[in-house]
C-alpha cells in the first residue's frame, strides 16, 4: 500500500476525530482530563517500527489487539513500551505503582483503555468511509514488538502506523497504533479513501 | 440462529441441551434486544442477582438494575449497541457494576462480587439475519483473582519494606541510603534546592564493645539511631545506618545553617542519653562525631562526591578530638569546625 499525501491527510482527519472521541470517553473513565493526539501518521514497515522502538530502548511492548473484519480485514494493535503501559495503568487506576509487570487485573484495565481507543478510531473510519466492520474483544499481549506484530512475515511490507500521545495529569505517554492489513484490504482501503476524497471535493 | 429461536426465549423452540448448557455455564449471561430490554438471563446470573427471569424479561436492563443508570455501564452499553463493537468493563476500573452477591452470602458489601464484564453486540451480518441487534452481556466473577492479587501486592510491599530496613536499628539500611541518595540528589538538582547530608560516628565504639560487651553495643546503636530518627522527623528526612557504628541522614531542602543545627541537636541529645562509656576519653558517656556537607543545585554534585565530603568532615571532627561537628566548606575545599 502506498497512500498519497492527500490520502494520508484524509486518514489523519478521520483518525483525529476518532481519537478525540476516545479522549472524551477516557476522561470520563479517569475522572480527569485525558488528552489524546495523533502527531504522526505514516506508512512504515514492521522493521522500521521495531527499529524505532529499539532506539527508544523499549523493544518489549504491552499491546492491546482487536480484529476487525468486513470488506476490509485488519488486526489493530495498540502498543506501548512496557514502562509506559505501567504508567498509563497507574494514572488511569490512580493507585500505587504496579509491580514490574502488569497483573492480570491491571492487564484487563489496559485492555479496557485500548478497547475504547480502538473502537472509537475504527468507528470513525466506519462512519466516514461507509464500511461495516465486525469487531472482536480486546486481548492483551506482552512481548517483543516484532513478535507482537507477527514479524517473520512481510517484515518490509508497509503498514499503517499512528503515533498516539496521551496526556494525563500533566504526564506525557506515547503509544503506537498499527493496522495490519492484507493486500486485498489495503487495496480496498485505498479505494474507499479515494471515494471519500472525491465526495469531499 | 433464526430470529424466532432467539426472541422466543428459553421456554420454546430451544433444544433441551442448549437450556442445560446455558444453565451450567459458570458465568453470567444476559441477552438484550436492540432497545436494551432483557430477553434472557442464565441461572448463574439470576441466582447471584437474586431476581427471577420473569421479573426481568421485557424490561430495560437499566430499569431492572437502577444502580447502573448514569454510570459507565450505561455509556459503554449504548456505545456498543450503536457501534456494534464489543467492549469490556474491567474490574480494576469498575469493581462491581451489577448488584451480584455470592450465592451463599448476604447482601452486604463484603459479598458483592468483583466483576469483569464483556458487552458483545451482534455484528452487521448477524444483526441482519436476526432482524435487530441483540447484545450479550457476559459477567465473570473475578473475586478470587482480586483477592489473590491483593495478597501478592501486600506481600511485595512488605518485602520491599524489609529489604530497606536495617535489622538491628530499625532505620534504613545501606541499600536504602544508596538508592535514596541517587533520587534525592536528582530531585535537588531538578528543583534547584539544597540537600544536606550528615555522617555520624559513635566515638570510641570499639572500646565500648570491649568494655561492655556486644549486646550493650547493639543497645547503644539502637538508642543512638532512635535519637537520630527523633531529630530528623520532617516528612522527607531520611535516616539510615551506613555501616558498623556509622549513621547517616539525608536532609532535603536544607541549607548549611539548618544541617549544622540538626547535627548539633543529634550530638546533644546523644550526650543527654547518658549511656555510660568510661573508655571515651574522660567524657564518661557515649558521644558522637559528625560531618556535614551541603550540596546546592549549581555545584552539580554527584551522590559519591557529597558522601566523600561529608566523610572528610567526619574524619576531621574525629581528628580534632571527637564529640563535635565539622562542615565541608565547598569554596575552600576543606572541612572546618563549626
Amino acid at each position: 500500500m502506498k497512500l498519497s499525501a492527500l490520502g494520508l491527510d484524509a486518514l489523519a482527519e478521520i483518525f483525529n476525530h476518532g481519537v478525540g472521541q476516545a479522549g472524551l470517553a477516557l476522561s470520563e473513565l479517569a475522572g480527569e482530563e485525558v488528552q489524546l493526539s495523533v502527531p504522526k501518521i505514516e506508512e512504515l514497515s514492521k522493521r522500521a517500527i521495531t527499529d524505532q522502538m529499539d532506539a527508544r530502548g523499549a523493544n518489549r511492548v504491552c499491546a492491546v489487539r482487536q480484529g476487525f473484519s468486513g470488506v476490509i480485514n485488519t488486526e489493530a494493535l495498540l502498543m506501548f513500551p512496557v514502562d509506559q503501559s505501567l504508567q498509563l495503568v497507574q494514572l488511569m487506576v490512580g493507585n500505587e505503582f504496579p509491580l514490574e509487570q502488569l497483573s492480570e487485573m491491571e492487564q484487563e484495565s489496559l485492555a479496557e483503555v485500548g478497547n475504547i481507543l480502538l473502537n472509537s478510531v475504527v468507528s470513525s473510519v466506519a462512519d466516514m468511509l461507509h464500511i461495516e466492520f465486525e469487531g472482536t474483544l480486546p486481548q492483551v499481549e506482552l512481548g517483543l514488538a516484532g513478535d507482537v506484530m507477527g514479524a517473520g512475515e512481510g517484515l518490509d511490507d508497509l503498514i499503517l502506523s499512528l503515533q498516539i500521545n496521551f496526556s494525563i495529569a500533566s504526564r506525557q505517554l506515547q503509544g503506537y497504533l498499527v493496522f495490519l492489513l492484507d493486500v486485498a484490504s489495503s487495496e480496498m482501503l485505498e479505494k474507499k479513501i479515494a471515494t471519500f476524497i472525491e465526495s469531499m471535493a | 440462529m433464526s430470529a424466532e429461536a432467539i426472541t422466543g426465549g428459553i421456554a420454546s423452540g430451544v433444544p433441551v441441551w442448549l437450556d442445560w448448557v446455558l444453565s451450567n455455564t459458570p458465568s453470567g449471561l444476559v441477552l438484550l434486544d436492540a432497545q436494551a430490554r432483557v430477553v434472557f438471563a442464565n441461572k448463574w446470573f439470576l441466582s447471584r442477582a437474586k431476581v427471577r427471569l420473569l421479573d426481568m424479561s421485557g424490561h430495560d436492563v437499566l430499569d431492572v438494575f437502577p444502580v447502573l443508570r448514569g454510570g459507565h455501564f450505561e455509556r459503554v452499553l449504548h456505545r456498543a449497541i450503536r457501534s456494534g463493537f464489543p467492549a469490556l468493563l474491567s474490574q480494576t476500573l469498575h469493581p462491581s457494576p451489577f448488584p451480584l452477591y455470592a450465592p451463599n452470602g448476604g447482601r452486604g458489601n463484603e459479598s458483592l462480587l468483583k466483576q469483569s464484564i464483556h458487552i458483545v453486540p451482534m455484528g452487521p451480518s448477524d444483526t441482519a439475519e436476526a432482524g435487530q441487534r441483540f447484545t450479550l452481556i457476559q459477567i465473570s466473577d473475578v473475586s478470587p483473582t482480586v483477592a489473590r492479587e491483593r495478597l501478592l501486592k501486600a506481600q511485595a510491599d512488605r518485602m520491599s519494606g524489609l529489604v530497606n530496613v536495617d535489622a538491628l536499628t530499625g532505620i534504613g539500611n545501606r541499600r536504602f541510603f544508596d538508592e535514596s541518595m541517587v533520587a534525592e540528589v536528582r530531585a535537588a538538582s531538578r528543583g534547584g534546592s539544597s540537600l544536606g547530608l550528615l555522617m555520624l560516628d559513635v566515638d570510641q565504639f570499639k572500646q565500648f564493645n570491649d568494655l561492655y560487651g556486644h549486646p550493650a553495643g547493639d543497645a547503644c546503636l539502637k538508642a543512638v539511631a532512635g535519637v537520630l530518627r527523633s531529630v530528623c522527623r520532617r516528612p522527607r528526612d531520611l535516616v539510615a545506618r551506613y555501616g558498623g557504628e556509622e549513621l547517616v541522614a539525608i536532609l532535603p531542602d536544607t541549607d548549611e545553617v539548618g544541617s549544622i543545627r540538626v547535627a548539633r541537636e543529634v550530638l546533644q541529645k546523644t550526650r543527654d542519653l547518658g549511656i555510660e562509656h568510661t573508655g571515651n576519653f574522660g567524657r564518661g558517656v557515649v558521644t558522637l562525631s559528625a560531618g556535614v556537607c551541603v550540596g546546592s543545585a549549581h555545584t552539580q554534585d554527584s551522590p559519591a562526591s557529597l558522601i566523600s565530603r561529608a566523610d572528610q568532615a567526619l574524619y576531621a571532627a574525629k581528628n580534632a578530638g571527637r564529640d563535635r561537628v565539622f562542615c565541608f566548606d565547598i569554596s575552600r575545599q576543606v572541612a572546618v569546625p563549626v
